[in-house]
């Protein structure tokens, strides 16, 4: 997930498709993460966590 | 499962003779529609073709400004294309608001296209469903029906297709439903409100509803003038 969004893919949440590079929101962690194992991906500890990695 | 035959096409011409000689033959592509309707019991194809080793998964800009997505570009490999995301973000975004990340890296352009009706009556073999078995009636009329169809309905058949990517297509002069009347209302006509509920409501005058989709009409409307205030206003719809 965080090779994708550093790629620069936009998600269904990215407001400019068309921009290169995508902010890692609570928001686009929570749309990327939808649909990985199921909607518990995307616990707030979870989203934290995957902050505190990106970081 | 029922047994089926399994041809793995190396070219294209080898995949359009399996389908033409093989009895009841389907195409393979991302397995994201066919393989569960094979499950369900609603396609039992005596062959299944598998497309997916075809050279049909560029995305070339062609002379003249348009471009050719092939039919086996993955759904995810659409939405993240430099010249899609910048040219034809509509397509980006209905790409991206379908499914999960894990369907999109499966399911192909051509699948998305032509995969076939989600109308839960279609895929539910204890019910009628003139579309799974011709002429045995239409159990969602008058069933459970808000998310079916009110625009090239009829009294056979209420489902829609079901592709996001084709509605964006058709945004984009494909099919399957160009709204030519509101076109023909619009064109030459100056850019107001006024304009644009007539185009609406000229576009939507043979819609056909039932009581639980009958807010589609409305909504339909709605969505119409507001997306074409917004374009026409911010330059964006998005």
């Amino acid at each position: 997930m965080l090779s994708d969004q550093g790629a620069g893919t936009a998600s269904a949440v990215t407001e400019h498709v068309a921009a290169t590079g995508t902010e890692l929101s609570d928001a686009e962690i929570r749309e990327r993460m939808s649909g990985n194992l199921c909607c518990c991906g995307a616990y707030n500890g979870i989203v934290r966590a995957i902050q505190d990695v990106a970081r | 499962m029922r047994p089926f035959a399994y041809v793995s096409a190396p070219d294209v011409a080898t995949a359009l003779h399996a389908i033409a000689t093989e009895s009841d033959a389907k195409f393979l592509g991302g397995g994201t529609n066919l393989v569960d309707l094979m499950r369900e019991g609603v396609e039992a194809p005596g062959t299944v073709v598998d497309v997916t080793r075809l050279p049909l998964k560029e995305i070339e800009e062609l002379p003249g400004g348009g471009v050719r997505i092939g039919a086996l570009v993955r759904n995810s490999h659409l939405a993240a294309d430099r010249l899609i995301r910048t040219r034809y973000p509509v397509l980006a975004q209905a790409v991206l608001t379908g499914a999960s990340a894990q369907l999109r890296n499966m399911a192909t352009v051509g699948g998305n296209l032509l995969q076939r009706t989600r109308c839960p009556y279609f895929y539910d073999g204890a019910t009628a469903c003139n579309k799974r078995a011709p002429g045995s009636g239409c159990d969602a009329i008058g069933g459970f029906n808000p998310n079916h169809g009110i625009l090239g309905v009829s009294g056979s058949c209420i489902a829609t297709h079901p592709s996001d990517l084709c509605v964006a297509l058709a945004a984009l002069d494909a099919r399957p439903w160009r709204a030519r009347e509101a076109e023909r209302i619009l064109r030459g006509a100056p850019a107001t409100e006024e304009t644009f509920r007539e185009a609406a409501e000229a576009e939507l005058a043979p819609a056909t509803s039932r009581p639980q989709n009958a807010f589609k009409i409305e909504l339909a409307r709605r969505t119409l003038v507001d997306t074409l205030w917004r374009l026409c206003v911010e330059g964006s719809a998005a």
